[in-house]
C-alpha cells in the first residue's frame, strides 16, 4: 500500500498557454479514498491520467509511496484504472477482460484463473464470466471494469467518473458498493467525479478543483462547514449556499437592512470594505423580522421543503456549479417538510447562529472564524 | 363501460393522420414505379457488356476455337486437360498463386507493421498520403518506371543496380525470367501497401483510444497491443481487404507485361500470369491465337477467384463485434 | 431582483512561467520497444523511398539517357545547357503522338466519367431508397461485377463489338468504359445514398413533389459529395486504363495516353530513347499527381470506402 503525492504537478496542452493542471500540491494518505471534484473541464481527468502515466508531466513530480513515478511508464507504477467508458474489450469474455492485465504480465494460468474467480465472486459476476460485454447491463459492465482493476492488486486505484454512465438509481447503489469495497481492500484510491453529492458521500477527503487549480482539500464535513472560498462554498452542498455581497461598515455587514456582525479577526483580514455573506438554505430561520423575501417556487421533498425566494438584495452566482441551478432566485431556504408554504407567501428571514460564512469579496477567500 | 355506445363508435376514417399516411402510401407506390426506369440503363449495360460476355466465355471455354473466322466447336474438357499439360499455363497459374499469396502476405504484413507504428506517430496522415500515391498511377507507368530503374547493363546500370554497385554489391539481372516474378512481387507490395495501410488505418482509427490506454496500463508491448486489440477489432475489415486483394491480384497483367518483356510482345512464359495467358492467346501477337484456350484459362480465373473469395469469407467469419 | 455579480476569482494562479513549446508526451510514448524502433525506421525509409522515386521520375524527364543512368540523383543539365530543356517532353508530345493522345484521353475520360455517374446514380438511388423487394440481391448482383477480371469477358466482348464495327472506335471504347465501370460506381453510390437521412425526402413527398422531382431536386444535391467522388475515381481509373485500350484501339489516331505509352515503350527501349520514355511516363503520371495533391483526402476515402464499411 502506498501514499500518493502530487508535488507542484503541472500539465499543459499544446496550443493552450494556461495549464490544464496548475502546480497541484496534494497528498493522499495510504488507504485513503480521495475524491477529485470540480466542474467539467477543470482538469480532473488530466490529473488522474498524469498519475496513471497516460499524460506527460510538464512540471513538478508525482510520487507513489517513496517512488518518483514522474517518468515511469504506466505498468511500472503499480496502479489500476477504471475508465468512464469502462474500456472493456468487446471481443473478450468477461473472464478474459478481467484477466487481461494478468495475462499481459505473463502470470501463470492457474494463478490467473484463481484471481479472476476471486474478483468475480467479490463483484457478483460469477455467472457472467463467459459472456461478452455487449451482452451485459451497464451495471455489470461497470463491475467488470472494477474487477479488472481489483485483480491487479495495485497500490493505487484510479477511477475516472466510473458511475457517470449508469442511471440515477443504480448510481446510488453502486456508489456505496464501491466505497465499501475500497474500505475492505484498503487500497489508496483517487476517484474523479463532477458530482458533488458523489464526492461528499464517498470520499474520506475531497479535493475541489477549478480551472486546473486546487481550491481546497478537506473531509466532506470540513468542506461543508468551512469552505475555503466562494467557489467551494457555492459548489459543495445541494441546493447551493446563498451568497450575498454586502458592504461592511464598522464591525458588521449589512444584508437587506439587517446587520450581521464580523469578529475582529474577520474585520482585520478583510482587504476591502466588501464581503460576501454565505448562508446555506438550512441556515435561515423563518420568523417575523429580518430580510423580507417572497416565495417564488416551492420544492416539496416530503422530508424537507425548499423555498426559492426572491428578495431585493444582490446575490452572487457561482459559475458552473455542479448541478445547474434552474431557478434564478436570490435565495434558497429550507423549511421542514410539508410545512405548507406557497408561492407568493412573504417571509422574514434571519440567519441562525453560527450559520454565517464570510468571504472577502475581493479575493473570494474565507475570512477566519 | 366498454358497452357504452358512445365509446364503441368507430373512429372517423378520415382523421388527419390517416390522410397523411395514405398520401405517403400513394407516394410510395409512385416511388416504386421509378425502380425499373432508374435501374434499367445500368443493369442493361452491365448485363450486355459484362454478364453476357462472361457467360459466353464460360461456354466458349469448352470449345475448340482459333479465333475470328473460325467457328467454335464443342470439345468438352479438352481445353482444360490441354491447359494443365502446357508449361505456359502452369507457369501462369503458379505465378498467379504466388502473386495472390506471397505478395498478399507481404503486403498485409507490411500494412500491419505500419498500423502498429502509424497509430502513435505524428505526421502519420502525411505518411499515409505519400504511401497511397502509387495506387493512382497507371500500372503500365509503374511497370515502365521499374523496368528502367532495374535495367541490368554494365556501365549504364539502372538506378537500383547503380546503388548496388555504388555500395560494392554486384549488379543483379532483376528482369531475367527467373527473377522477374520476385521483382514484380516486390513492386506489387510497394505499390499496394498504401491502399491496404489506408483501409486498415481507417479501421484502427475507429477503435476507441481508451482500449489502447488500458493496454498501456497493462504494460502491453506494441506487438501485444496489435495481437490483443488491433487485430481482433479490425478483423472484419481485414477480411474485406483480403477479398479486394484477391480480386486485384488475380488479374495482374500490365506490370508483368512491361517489366518482364520488351513491351511489344509477350514476355517469356516463366513470368506469365493467368491474365497474361488469356491476353497472349487471344490478342497477343506471339503465335496464332487460340480463343478457345484463352476462354478456358479465363474460366480458370473465375473459378480461382470464386474459390478463394468464398474460402476467405469462410475463414474470416466470426460473430460480429460492436464497439 | 438584482443582477448577479460574478464570483471573484479565488486561489490565484501562480505567476506565469512560460509554457513549454511542446507538452511532454506520455511516458508510454517514450518507452523503448525494439518493434517500435524498427517499425518507425521502416515507415520513414519507405516514405522517403517514395519521395525519392517521385524526384527521380520528375528529374529524369529532363535528362539525357546518360544522365539518367550515370547521374540518377543529379539535377538535369545537358538539355538545359543546350537550351532545350523540354526536349524529352517535346519528343513524347510530338514524335510519340502524346499530344493527340492527351486530347483523346481528356475527352474520352471526361465524357465517360460523366455518363457513368449519370447512369449509376439513378440505379444506386433505385436500389437503396425505393424500398423495393429484391433490391439487396440486385445490389449484390452488381457488386459481383467488381470481382470479374476483365480478361474473362474481353474475348466475347471484342468479337461482339467487332461485329458492330465498334472496335478501334472511340465511341465503342466509350461504351465499354461506361459499362465496365458501372459495378464499382453503383456500389460506391449505394453507400452514399444509404447514408442520407430520410426526413428531407419525406418532407418533399408531403409537399407533393413527384418522386422523380424529389430525386433531382432533393436527393442528387444531397449526394453531391458522393457523385463528385465517383466522378473523380472513375476519371483516375479510366485515365490509367491500359488492357482494354490495348485490345480495342489499334489506330494511332485513337490512342489514349496509356495506350500510347505502351507503344512508346517498345520503340523507346530499342532506340535507347529513355528520356522521351520517362517524359511519356511523366505526362501520364503528373496530371494524376496534381489531382492527388488537390484531392488526396477525397480520393483516399472514396477508394477505401467500400472496404471500411
Ligand atoms: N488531449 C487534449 N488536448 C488539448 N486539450 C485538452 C486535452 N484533454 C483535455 N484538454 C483540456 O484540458 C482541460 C482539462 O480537461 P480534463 O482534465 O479532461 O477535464 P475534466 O476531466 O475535469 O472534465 C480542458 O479545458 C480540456 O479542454
Ligand atoms: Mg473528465
Amino acid at each position: 500500500m502506498a501514499t500518493v503525492t502530487f508535488d507542484g504537478t503541472t500539465r499543459y496542452y499544446a496550443g493552450n498557454p494556461t495549464p490544464a493542471v496548475d502546480t497541484l500540491d496534494l497528498e493522499v494518505a495510504d488507504g485513503e479514498f480521495l475524491v477529485l471534484v470540480g466542474p467539467s473541464g477543470c482538469g480532473k481527468s488530466t490529473t488522474l491520467r498524469m498519475l496513471a502515466g497516460l499524460e506527460g508531466i510538464d512540471g513538478g513530480a508525482i510520487r507513489i509511496g517513496e517512488r518518483d513515478v514522474t517518468n515511469l511508464p504506466p505498468k511500472e507504477r503499480d496502479i489500476a484504472m477504471v475508465f468512464q467508458n469502462y474500456a472493456l474489450y468487446p471481443h473478450m469474455t468477461v473472464a478474459d477482460n478481467i484477466g487481461f492485465h494478468l495475462k499481459i504480465a505473463k502470470m501463470p494460468k492457474e494463478e490467473r484463473v484463481k484471481r479472476v474467480r476471486e474478483a468475480a465472486a467479490l463483484l457478483d459476476l460469477e455467472q457472467y464470466l463467459e459472456r461478452k460485454p455487449a451482452k451485459l447491463s451497464g451495471g455489470q459492465r461497470q463491475r467488470v471494469a472494477m474487477g479488472r482493476a481489483i485483480v491487479r492488486r495495485p497500490q493505487v486505484f484510479c477511477m475516472d467518473e466510473p458511475l457517470s454512465n449508469l442511471d440515477a438509481k443504480l448510481r446510488v447503489q453502486t456508489r456505496t458498493q464501491i466505497a465499501s469495497l475500497q474500505r475492505r481492500l484498503g487500497v489508496t484510491t483517487i476517484y474523479v467525479t463532477h458530482d458533488q453529492t458523489e464526492a461528499m458521500t464517498m470520499g474520506d477527503r475531497v479535493a475541489v478543483l477549478r480551472d486546473g487549480i486546487l481550491q481546497q482539500c478537506d473531509t466532506p464535513i470540513g468542506l461543508f462547514s468551512r469552505p475555503a472560498n466562494v467557489f467551494v462554498a457555492g459548489f459543495i452542498g445541494s441546493p447551493g449556499m446563498n451568497l450575498i455581497p454586502a458592504a461592511v461598515s464598522g464591525e458588521s455587514a449589512t444584508v437587506g437592512g439587517m446587520s450581521i456582525p464580523l469578529t475582529p479577526a474577520q474585520r482585520a483580514a478583510l482587504t476591502s470594505d466588501r464581503v460576501v455573506v454565505g448562508i446555506r438554505p438550512e441556515g435561515w430561520s423563518i420568523g417575523s423580522s429580518g430580510v423580507s423575501a417572497v416565495v417564488e417556487v416551492v420544492e416539496e421533498l416530503g422530508s424537507d421543503q425548499y423555498l426559492y425566494c426572491s428578495a431585493d438584495i444582490p446575490h452572487v452566482e457561482v459559475a458552473e456549479s455542479a448541478e445547474e441551478r434552474e431557478a434564478p432566485h436570490a435565495f434558497t431556504v429550507r423549511a421542514p417538510g410539508m410545512s405548507g408554504w406557497h408561492r407568493g407567501d412573504k417571509l422574514a428571514l434571519t440567519p441562525q447562529a453560527g450559520a454565517v460564512h464570510f468571504f472577502d469579496a475581493a479575493t473570494g477567500d474565507r475570512l477566519p472564524d | 363501460m366498454a358497452a357504452s355506445p358512445q365509446t364503441s363508435r368507430p373512429a372517423p376514417v378520415t382523421s388527419p393522420e390517416a390522410d397523411v399516411t395514405s398520401a405517403a402510401g400513394a407516394h410510395l407506390v409512385r416511388k416504386k414505379r421509378l425502380f425499373w426506369p432508374f435501374l434499367l440503363p445500368a443493369i442493361g449495360l452491365y448485363v450486355l457488356f459484362m454478364v453476357v460476355p462472361t457467360v459466353a466465355t464460360v461456354v466458349l471455354g469448352f470449345t475448340s476455337w482459333q479465333g475470328a473466322g473460325d467457328t467454335p466447336e464443342f470439345n468438352g474438357v479438352g481445353n482444360f486437360t490441354e491447359l494443365f499439360a502446357s508449361d505456359a499455363f502452369l507457369y501462369s497459374f503458379l505465378n498467379t498463386l504466388l502473386y495472390i499469396f506471397v505478395a498478399g502476405v507481404g503486403t498485409f504484413l507490411l500494412a500491419f507493421l505500419f498500423t502498429m507504428v502509424l497509430r502513435e506517430m505524428r505526421g502519420g496522415k502525411l505518411v499515409r498520403a505519400i504511401l497511397f500515391f502509387p495506387n493512382i498511377v497507371a500500372p503500365v507507368a509503374l511497370g515502365m518506371f521499374f523496368s528502367i530503374i532495374m535495367i541490368y547493363r554494365p556501365n549504364r546500370q539502372g538506378l537500383v543496380n547503380y546503388l548496388l554497385e555504388s555500395i560494392g554489391v554486384d549488379a543483379v539481372k532483376f528482369l531475367a525470367p527467373e527473377n522477374v516474378t520476385w521483382v514484380v512481387i516486390g513492386c506489387l507490395i510497394w505499390a499496394s501497401a498504401g491502399f491496404y495501410i489506408t483501409i486498415l488505418m481507417a479501421a484502427v482509427d475507429r477503435i476507441p483510444p481508451y482500449l489502447y490506454e488500458d493496454a498501456d496500463i497493462a504494460g502491453a508491448t506494441p506487438w501485444q497491443k496489435f495481437r490483443n486489440v488491433t487485430l481482433p477489432l479490425t478483423w472484419d475489415v481485414i477480411g474485406v481487404a483480403g477479398v479486394l486483394w484477391t480480386i486485384g491480384a488475380i488479374k495482374i497483367f500490365e506490370l508483368v507485361f512491361v517489366l518482364a518483356g520488351p513491351g511489344t510482345y509477350s514476355p517469356p512464359i516463366e513470368s506469365w500470369t493467368l491474365g497474361l495467358y488469356v491476353f497472349d492467346r487471344s490478342f497477343g501477337t506471339a503465335g496464332s491465337p487460340e480463343y478457345g484456350m484463352a476462354c478456358a484459362a479465363a474460366v480458370m480465373m473465375i473459378a480461382l477467384v470464386s474459390v478463394l473469395v468464398v474460402a476467405l469469407r469462410r475463414l474470416m467469419r466470426r460473430e460480429t463485434i460492436q464497439f | 431582483m438584482s443582477a448577479p455579480e460574478s464570483a471573484p476569482e479565488t486561489r490565484v494562479r501562480r505567476e506565469h512561467r512560460t509554457p513549454p513549446r511542446k507538452p511532454r508526451p506520455a511516458p508510454t510514448a517514450r518507452g523503448f520497444s525494439p518493434l517500435r524502433i524498427v517499425g518507425m525506421a521502416f515507415v520513414w525509409l519507405f516514405t522517403a523511398l517514395n519521395v525519392v522515386i517521385l524526384y527521380w521520375l520528375v528529374t529524369a524527364a529532363f535528362k539525357t539517357p546518360i544522365e539518367i543512368f550515370n547521374k540518377p540523383f543529379h539535377l538535369p543539365y545537358t538539355w538545359f545547357e543546350r537550351g532545350d530543356p523540354f526536349r524529352n517532353l517535346r519528343y513524347a508530345w510530338e514524335n510519340a503522338g502524346f499530344g493527340n493522345a492527351f486530347l483523346v484521353t481528356v475527352a474520352l475520360v471526361a465524357v465517360s466519367s460523366v455518363v457513368i455517374v449519370a447512369v449509376a446514380a439513378p440505379a444506386a438511388y433505385a436500389l437503396t431508397r425505393l424500398g423495393v423487394r429484391g433490391s439487396n440481391p440486385m445490389t449484390n448482383f452488381f457488386a459481383i461485377g467488381m470481382g470479374i477480371p476483365f480478361q474473362t469477358l474481353v474475348i466475347p466482348l471484342f468479337i461482339g463489338m467487332a461485329d458492330l464495327g465498334l472496335t478501334n472506335n472511340l465511341f465503342g471504347m466509350f461504351l465499354v468504359y461506361v459499362a465496365l465501370s458501372l459495378p464499382f460506381t453503383v456500389f460506391l453510390l449505394t453507400g452514399f445514398f444509404k447514408s442520407l437521412p430520410d426526413e428531407l425526402e419525406e418532407a418533399a413527398a408531403i409537399d407533393g413533389a413527384s418522386p422523380f422531382r424529389t430525386f433531382f431536386t432533393v436527393m442528387l444535391p444531397l449526394a453531391r459529395g458522393g457523385l463528385i467522388t465517383a466522378l473523380i475515381l472513375n476519371a483516375i481509373g479510366l485515365w490509367n486504363e491500359t488492357l482494354l485500350a490495348i485490345v480495342f484501339l489499334t489506330d494511332n489516331a485513337n490512342f489514349t495516353l496509356a495506350r500510347a505509352l505502351f507503344t512508346l515503350y517498345g520503340a523507346a527501349s530499342y532506340q535507347s530513347e529513355y528520356g522521351g520514355l520517362i517524359a511519356g511516363v511523366a505526362i501520364v503520371v503528373l496530371p494524376m499527381l496534381v489531382m492527388y495533391i488537390l484531392l488526396a483526402r477525397r480520393i483516399i476515402t472514396g477508394l477505401t470506402l467500400g472496404a471500411g464499411k
